[in-house]
């Protein structure tokens, strides 16, 4: 396949995946954070086209749970009670884009809830979580990297443009910066701002940390950019008309950095997923009881958890399609804009 | 010469540069250690006052800066607040634990991924290498933290594995043999997780180093000579891919403190991760920056380390440096 | 070889005058020694306006440098540029760049010299832009009169560069070096990377602007034939320095300096009777 096709179809495989999450309030039956405590750590149901008697049903059903004798905690499915699935159900309220208020799910049951995921501590369907978890991790990591490329945007133009003391100051800064664990920088950063904020603040201030960490990659990759471009005879030509730096940074220069943004952009944002996904995990990311990715995983750390409720773990491979995309998408990238080179720059953190 | 001179001074500025870095930030932050126990109406407020004054937190920062640096050339690296103790004794006890678990990470890691790379760059674009292109993809795209947690849950299913921690707790009355066993079983998981997160990334650019190697016309004419494939291999193209691959070492030992940071924290390895977050997390100042400061050595060192033997091993780089 | 008549009109005073030149890099090798070097080492000439002066060298003499500095888009380390009698190094940065327009610079490589993610109509219109002298409206019409007056088809100016071919390419080029109509323009080896009968073309095409906007040309190349023909006055260059300089005909009739002889023995000469060479 050429290059241009297996970047549109990464595209749009990326692009379908981050739809779904985008209109989580859809494709999930539940809200994310209602609670029905009577029924903690459901196990995932499983949708059934054939039942205990060998009828083929043409709508898919679940079982209703009941607890296993003996267990007062395990659940296993009650085959005397089957749940047929409803598309296109009205249930719990949301905003579809943010929005768009609407009522309609794409499936959902009548009574007994459709947990296809199982549920947590709290009786909170893991699907919806997950969901809506999606969003808050995925635009955290979008922001975040939104943030860093810009940070790196600026001061490798500066650097690479104005040259002389001030490339000097800023590319010596930029190699403390990334001489420092870049893991250990975004915790100490995070932990030294206030830890209990409202989810939204939390956000925000998880999106600046990651922002402002990894901006010494990019800011040495434009810098590149802008020094071979700078000696372009038309940056000289238009220099004779009587074009400003700014003019001359803004309408020949940093056009040429695009290619380079792209790919960075490509690399960065599942990075940045997993920090949050990182930080969330640990406690200093979003707090409950917005989800995120991290935060679903945080029961796991305890040993009960980890021991007899396994279904707990399955949002630690959320990220995974969504990392193939973006890996996908990176290569495409580089084999578009540079198809002269072997694989010679790989997405990751190393040089 | 002047190429290594110009290289520690160099790696000299970062360092400092770091511990500046870091004093600032962690002594500008908002909140410290002693504002939770001002809260406690048990303590008087001048016991607080006069722990302050011990711990010199009063005075300006650039003479603590200074008193700080003072200290660390003597070796001691201030004084942990959690702890109740000296900084330095504390920090090495457990980079001594997380090395234990990255460096044999690091040499299984380097032992796998070198010959697969090789064996990959030689059969390049053929279905093996394509095969392994994918293995590692896949490996790539699960996160860390989804496979540090997978491991745990194996473990815990399968139960042939400790579930976290170092030892057991009835280590000190294990024979010799014993120990080593126990110990060994306890680091399989972390390591595991290591190496599988190393691994992808390693093998591709060692395949990437060495293909590129393999296509240039001197293999071509070094193999018209007749010369076997072993030595081809190793001898030829190893040593002409050596650049890109000895940055990638040096990048490997710089990470020895701090790549395994999650790792701990997850599988409870009592390394420097764990202490680092949990000084961290109760504002326990001289250990942050310590920590900080120790990993960032190692990864300064690590390049440097890198520079070191680029100068060797690449006869290029001493003639473009020195004589003319 | 132009004849001596064309050089009408010319007032006595030449409207550029360049007087020890010196322009020093310094680089920094990776051993951390410095090294200098003098791409211009003490540059003196002078052109007559409506004349066309050329500048003769080798590769690596310095000529490129030469028409950066008195493009006004390099600062030389130490001379004086007279620009008709201001002396273009003394200026502030404000009234060099309302001087700039009137010298333009024809660069060697189209390829390079042109934006290659804008088309023709916006390159041409670029200059007006920048400059705000003419109002947007005419703006369009002025970018399709120069597209004509450089033989170009209107037809080209939706076109990227990388969809014209190279003599096209330069022709462009050479239509945005006149937007703003300049004084003097330099045209650094413009014609050395066309093929032979695009350079007739191109040449002739110069020849007949500079007739009729009566513009003067500072002309720098390597090819001593193609200066024979086109220029007034020749000055040769080598390692910085000016090492000859007089008229067209003198120069090529008695070439005093040996780089000059060398430049001359690299001209392809022709037999100018055919049947010597097959019969």
């Amino acid at each position: 396949m050429s290059a241009p096709r297996t970047f549109v179809k990464w595209l749009v495989t990326l692009g379908s995946l981050h739809a779904i999450v985008v209109c989580a309030g859809f494709f999930t039956p539940y809200d994310p954070i209602e609670q029905d405590r009577k029924n903690p750590y459901f196990p995932p149901m499983r949708l059934h086209l054939v039942d205990e008697q060998g009828r083929l049903h043409l709508r898919p059903f679940v079982y209703a749970l009941k607890l296993r004798a003996g267990t007062f905690d395990q659940y296993e499915p009650d085959t005397s009670q089957s749940v047929p699935v409803k598309f296109f159900k009205s249930g719990a309220r949301y905003r579809l884009l943010g929005f768009v208020p609407s009522r309609i799910h794409l499936f959902g049951s009548e009574g007994t809830r459709i947990c296809l995921l199982g549920t947590d501590a709290y009786g909170r369907d893991q699907f919806s979580r997950l969901l809506y978890g999606g969003q808050i991790s995925l635009l955290a990591g979008i922001l975040g990297a939104g943030c860093t490329l810009s940070i790196g945007l600026c001061v490798g133009a500066a650097a690479g443009y104005f040259g002389g003391w001030r490339d000097n100051a800023l590319m010596r800064a930029a190699e403390v910066f990334l001489a420092l664990p870049w893991l250990y920088l975004l915790f100490a950063l995070r932990a030294f701002l206030p830890l209990s904020v409202s989810p939204l603040k939390a956000f925000f201030l998880i999106v600046a940390v990651i922002g402002a960490v990894g901006w010494a990659r990019p800011a040495r990759l434009v810098r590149g950019v802008v020094l071979s471009a700078k000696e372009r005879d038309f940056v000289r030509a238009a220099r004779g008309f009587g074009a400003s730096d700014f003019y001359l940074l803004r309408r020949h220069i940093l056009p040429e950095t695009s290619s380079v943004l792209l790919t960075q952009a490509a690399i960065l944002i599942p990075q940045f997923v997993l920090a949050e996904m990182t930080l969330s995990f640990l406690g200093l990311g979003v707090p409950e009881p917005t989800p995120s990715w991290g935060n679903l995983l945080s029961s796991l750390q305890q040993y009960s958890v980890l021991v007899s409720y396994w279904w707990m773990y399955i949002p630690a491979m959320a990220m995974v399609p969504f990392f193939l995309g973006y890996l996908g998408l990176a290569s495409s990238l580089q084999e578009r804009l540079e198809p002269y080179k072997i694989e010679r720059r790989i997405p990751g953190g190393l040089a | 010469m002047r190429y290594l001179l110009r290289r520690t001074v160099h790696a000299l500025f970062l360092v400092l540069g770091v511990s500046i870095l870091a004093f600032l930030f962690t002594a500008l932050a908002p909140g410290n250690y002693f504002d939770e126990m001002r809260l406690n109406p048990q303590i008087s407020p001048e016991a607080v006052a006069a722990l302050r004054a011990q711990y010199e937190l009063d005075r300006p920062l650039p003479l603590r800066y200074l008193s700080w640096m003072n200290s660390v050339l003597h070796g001691q690296m201030g004084y942990s607040f959690a702890y109740n103790s000296p900084v330095a004794p504390i920090l090495f006890a457990r980079a001594r634990n997380t090395l234990l678990l990255t460096i044999t990470a690091t040499l299984i890691a380097w032992a796998i991924a070198l010959p697969l790379g090789i064996w990959s760059a030689e059969r390049f674009g053929r279905l093996p290498d394509r095969l392994l292109t994918w293995a590692t993809a896949a490996l790539l795209i699960v996160p860390d933290l989804a496979l540090t947690l997978g491991l745990l849950v194996l473990a815990v299913r399968t139960g042939w594995f400790p579930t976290g921690g170092m030892t057991s707790l009835d280590f000190g009355s294990l024979p010799p043999g014993g120990k080593l066993r126990d110990l060994a079983l306890h680091m399989t998981l972390p390591v595991v997780a290591l190496v599988l997160s190393a691994l992808p990334l390693l093998i591709r650019h060692v395949r990437a180093a060495v293909a590129e190697v393999l296509d240039a016309p001197f293999m071509l004419a070094a193999k018209g000579h007749g010369i076997p494939r072993r030595t081809l291999l190793y001898h030829y193209a190893l040593r002409a891919a050596a650049n890109p691959l000895i940055s990638l070492f040096g990048f490997s030992i710089g990470a020895l403190l701090s790549g395994s940071l999650l790792i701990e924290v997850v599988m409870s390895w009592p390394g420097l991760g764990p202490l680092l977050l949990e000084s961290i997390l109760s504002r326990d100042l001289y250990v942050v920056i310590g920590g900080v400061l120790l990993s960032t050595l190692f990864l300064v060192s690590g390049n440097f380390l890198a520079d070191i033997l680029l100068y060797w091993a690449d006869p290029r780089i001493r003639t473009e440096s020195g004589v003319r | 070889m132009k004849s001596e008549e064309s050089i009408a009109d010319q007032d006595a005073r030449p409207i550029l005058k360049v007087a020890s030149l010196a322009k020093r890099y310094t680089k920094r090798s990776l051993g951390g020694r410095r090294e200098e070097l003098f791409a211009l080492n003490g540059i003196d000439f002078s052109i007559l306006p409506g004349t066309t002066l050329a500048v003769v060298g080798e590769s690596g003499s310095g000529k490129s440098t030469l028409a950066l500095c008195v493009a006004c888009l390099e600062r030389p380390t130490s001379g004086s540029i007279w620009f008709e009698n201001r002396d273009v190094v003394t200026l502030a940065e404000n009234e060099r760049r309302e001087i700039r327009p009137q010298i333009q610079l024809v660069f060697q490589d189209p390829a390079n010299s042109l934006n290659p993610r804008w088309n023709a109509l916006q390159i041409l219109i670029e200059p007006f832009v920048l400059q705000k002298t003419i109002k947007n409206g005419e703006r369009k019409e002025r970018a399709f009169s120069l597209l004509e007056r450089v033989g170009l088809s209107s037809q080209i100016a939706g076109r990227l560069p990388s969809e014209l071919s190279g003599g096209q390419r330069q022709r462009l080029a050479i239509a945005r070096a006149l937007t703003l109509e300049p004084k003097l323009l330099i045209l650094d080896e413009a014609l050395s990377a066309l093929d032979c009968s695009v350079q007739a073309q191109i040449a002739n095409l110069l020849m007949e602007l500079q007739s009729s906007l009566g513009m003067t040309y500072l002309f720098i190349t390597h090819d001593l034939a193609m200066a024979a023909q086109l220029a007034d006055e020749i000055a040769v260059m080598s390692r910085g320095r000016i090492v000859e300089h007089g008229s067209a005909e003198e120069v090529l009739r008695e070439p005093k300096h040996e780089s000059t002889r060398h430049l001359l023995a690299a001209v392809p000469r022709i037999p100018r009777t055919p049947s010597s060479v097959i019969g």
